[in-house]
């Protein structure tokens, strides 16, 4: 008979409804046996008490339901961000409080380098610091020789020194959108993908983070792990059979801390290859490696401003942003994945995106009726009631991105949203009002990897300055806790087997040095992760 | 120098159709770039080689995906040399964003922005609440407007011609029929600024819509001048390429300018300091030479 572990704490959270408390957790062959008090052990003739935990809680292993595993490659380059950031390798990576302390950061990089390397950073988040923007002129007097080359924190911009500007054929005498000047030519921003690409391949820098490697993917699980993540999120990926079977190998090792789902990302094939593709790969996964869910991106982001926003628009009268797939062809996307058998997460930042996915949606049902098809909106920043209530009827859920009230919160109060949509913005509590389930993610690199940081945002929606945005919005801290845990699971149809403490599912924990119940809400985000546990097997943060 | 045609336009107006024509009739060497390989359609039998992101054909054209970096893509094709580029934007990309690289990508010359329409349905499009603002903003940079689809458009065809009016007066509008069919065929030829009447099949009846002159005076302009009227032109004038010296440099430049977007990057030794100025039938050559004069140093 195999062994019987059973793990004791301070308190087990179990998210399960039948039995909300225990101190106890019975484990065998990496799944659940049940939860309960120390009377488990006499249930299970043999049972071995394993008391590490004994003084800490445990809650279920957290899910994070939109994250990519790129977050495992940026840490080959510098970061250069405003917050402090957790590393993979261990450690923390310090913010830069200052646009003095990023460049004295930059020089001492740039000083480390062999002659003929670029600089490469990435992380760089302007709108924090006071006074001018950062300018060629900065970044040359680190080096006027060496290309130096500065990735924003939202992915939509870069800065460059001179060197790059001239090698990519910008100058003051190039007028061309994306290339933002002065009174004294160009600054050495450049925004938008084209002039982007252009300057970080004349640097060197180009392909640096094209294809995840099997390195990669590994500190990407770390990095999950460390943050008490068990099942992870690679939200877009073309999954060729070169890439399956690489994730199968490494997923597959005993060590490899977390369970991945792997979303085939639709952009990276024609239609009809990627329902051919996504067939294909029904049913070929592992209790660590699942597949079946389909990506589709149908706008932008909304601090990029290319998110599709409903009138009035962009508060700061900017255009209205991009649609990547227009509305009218989403409709036969999706029913050609929905007929396929796959399950849908469109990512819609704007609302006027998330009303093309919802009335694409109904149309397909219509036709093409498919209970519990979960198709998932995620973001879904702007949504409001009577959309939530249109979703809550399909059967769609939201995976809202709480992290932006923190990160992006005050930028969108100013610019985006402006002042009366912006505290509106990821409105967990109306979403689960409405019926919607719901959950809220990282969407790291983005942002980074942390539930409950997400957890914090959900129940504090706090900006970075201090400010509550949309107090009415605010979850308990069993809902943020079911947001990162249930919520997600449904969302990617494993709650059958994650997401809480239940006989018969996967034996995955989180184990918390504090009680998330007990301590003020305010400090959520600074509970310690001692450990995850998978499939009964213990991984120290 | 090798020519850059980019063609835009939002789905359904007939960019594959039209590309998988001018592929399979080709009278040059041509590399097409497309984002969605998947819906390219030659025929099996003009294909010579084809692999996950290219196609050669036994002409000797290529149709080549452009993946994740369109510049990158660039510089793969012009290793290939051929004489023209074609460039199929997506269907909800805003074409010119694409076009401007070429003022500035090493080796290319811009040619005329084409954007098709169908003509059956851009009057509702471009009214359209959610896209309607990504199918205006695609014409309106447009030199060349493919009017598509006109033999079914119906009461709609006027309508579109008023659209195309109302967004983008200097392009000039070819009304296509059914690209599929014979007949309703456009030529490459038909696609481009100046347009040999012995080439032409669509436009040898009509008037040519373009006119072209030419600046030739070796002297410097002044470069601050020069970048404050490359800033003020006036709508009229759609390109200028060519050659020119700055006053701050014994060296040629290269100027390309399209549609309010610019740039002058440093040349070899230039054949003869000229540039060529295309623009409608509304442009003032003799105000736009004396606004020349006026930059020279």
């Amino acid at each position: 008979m195999t062994a019987v572990r059973v793990f004791k704490a301070r308190r087990v959270v179990t998210m399960d409804p039948a039995l909300p408390e225990a101190t106890h957790v019975a484990v065998r062959e990496g799944r659940i046996l049940g939860a309960g008090g120390a009377e488990l052990l006499g249930f299970y003739p043999g049972a071995a008490e394993d008391g590490r935990f004994a003084d800490r809680v445990i809650v279920p292993g957290f899910v994070e339901g939109h994250c990519h595993a790129v977050e495992g490659m940026v840490w080959r380059l510098p970061y250069l961000g405003y917050f402090d950031r957790a590393m993979p390798a261990g450690g923390t990576a310090p913010g830069a409080r200052t646009l003095a302390e990023a460049l004295a950061r930059l020089r001492s990089l740039e000083a480390a380098l062999a002659p003929d390397q670029p600089l490469l950073v990435w992380g760089f988040d302007p709108i924090y610091y006071e006074g001018p923007r950062l300018h060629r002129r900065d970044l040359d007097a680190i080096s006027p020789s060496r290309p130096i080359v500065v990735s924003h924190a939202s992915g939509h911009i870069i800065n460059v020194n001179s060197v790059v500007l001239e090698r990519a054929g910008f100058s003051a005498d190039s007028n061309l959108d994306g290339l933002v000047r002065d009174a004294d030519g160009l600054t050495g921003e450049l925004m938008g993908p084209p002039a982007m690409q252009r300057a970080t391949r004349v640097a060197g820098g180009g392909g640096l983070m094209s294809r995840l490697d099997e390195e990669g993917l590994r500190a990407f699980a770390r990095q999950a792990s460390r943050v008490g993540i068990t099942t992870a999120t690679d939200l877009q990926r073309k999954l060729d059979a070169e890439m399956v079977a690489m994730m199968r190998r490494v997923t597959g090792a005993a060590d490899f801390p977390v369970r991945l789902v792997a979303a085939l990302g639709a952009r990276e094939y024609s239609l009809a290859d990627g329902v051919a593709r996504a067939g294909e790969l029904l049913g070929t996964g592992t209790g660590k490696l699942h597949f079946g869910i389909v990506k589709l991106t149908l706008d932008g982001s909304i601090q990029g401003f290319t998110g599709r926003l409903r009138w009035p628009g962009y508060h700061n009268g900017a255009a209205n942003g991009m649609w990547y797939i227009a509305p009218s062809e989403l409709e036969g996307i999706v029913e050609a994945y929905l007929r396929a058998g796959a399950q849908i997460h469109i990512h819609t930042n704007g609302d006027e995106a998330s009303e093309a996915a919802i009335g694409a949606l109904e149309n397909v049902l219509a036709r093409c009726p498919r209970p519990e098809h979960r198709t998932t909106l995620q973001h879904c920043q702007m949504a409001d009631a009577a959309q939530f209530r249109r979703m809550a009827a399909l059967g769609m859920a939201a995976n809202l991105f709480v992290n932006h009230i923190y990160y992006w919160g005050e930028q969108h109060a100013a610019l985006t949203a402006g002042p009366a949509r912006a505290p509106r913005m990821n409105a967990t509590a109306t979403a689960r009002r409405e019926g919607v389930p719901v959950a809220i993610h990282s969407d790291a690199p983005v942002t980074p990897l942390g539930p409950l940081f997400s957890m914090w945002c959900a129940v504090n929606r706090l900006t970075s300055r201090g400010r509550v945005f949309g107090a009415g919005e605010r979850l308990s801290v069993a809902a943020a806790l079911h947001a990162v845990t249930l919520g997600p699971a449904w969302t990617l149809r494993l709650d059958h087997a994650v997401g809480s403490i239940a006989p018969g599912k996967f034996a995955d924990f989180t184990v918390l040095e504090e009680d998330p119940f007990l301590v003020p809400p305010e400090r959520l985000r600074e509970i310690a992760v001692h450990a995850t546990v998978l499939a009964g097997e213990v991984f120290h943060a | 120098m090798i020519r850059l045609l980019v063609i835009g336009g939002f789905l359904g107006a007939g960019k594959t159709t039209l590309v998988n024509r001018l592929l399979a009739h080709a009278d040059r060497k041509i590399a097409v770039l497309v984002n969605d390989f998947g819906a390219v359609a030659v025929d099996a039998a003009l294909i010579a080689a084809a692999d996950a992101t290219s196609i050669t054909l036994a002409n000797g054209c290529v149709c080549c995906s452009i993946g994740d970096d369109f510049g990158a893509a660039l510089e793969r094709v012009a290793a290939g040399k051929p004489e023209l580029v074609i460039v199929e934007a997506s269907g909800v990309a805003d074409p010119w964003r694409i076009a401007q690289l070429a003022l500035i990508e090493p080796g290319f010359e811009l040619g005329p922005l084409v954007v098709l329409a169908d003509a059956a349905d851009l009057p509702r499009l471009q009214a359209d609440r959610a896209v309607g603002d990504v199918v205006r903003g695609q014409l309106s940079y447009a030199d060349i407007v493919v009017l598509t689809k006109t033999d079914i458009a119906g009461a709609a065809l006027a309508g579109s011609r008023a659209a195309v009016a109302a967004i983008r007066p200097q392009a000039h509008v070819i009304e296509a029929g059914n690209l599929a069919a014979s007949g309703g065929d456009v030529a490459l030829a038909d696609l481009d600024f100046a347009v040999p009447r012995a080439r032409a099949r669509f436009m040898a009846e009509a008037a040519h819509p373009f006119r072209t002159w030419t600046w030739r005076d070796a002297r410097p302009f002044d470069r601050g001048a020069l970048r404050g009227l490359l800033g003020s032109l006036p709508a009229s004038v759609l390109r200028i390429k060519g050659f020119c010296g700055l006053d701050d440099d014994e060296g040629d430049w290269l100027l390309q300018y399209a549609a309010e977007r610019w740039a002058f990057t440093r040349a070899g030794d230039a054949p003869e300091r000229a540039l060529v100025v295309i623009g409608t039938e509304a442009m003032d050559q003799p105000a736009l030479e004396a606004d020349f004069a006026a930059a020279l140093r």
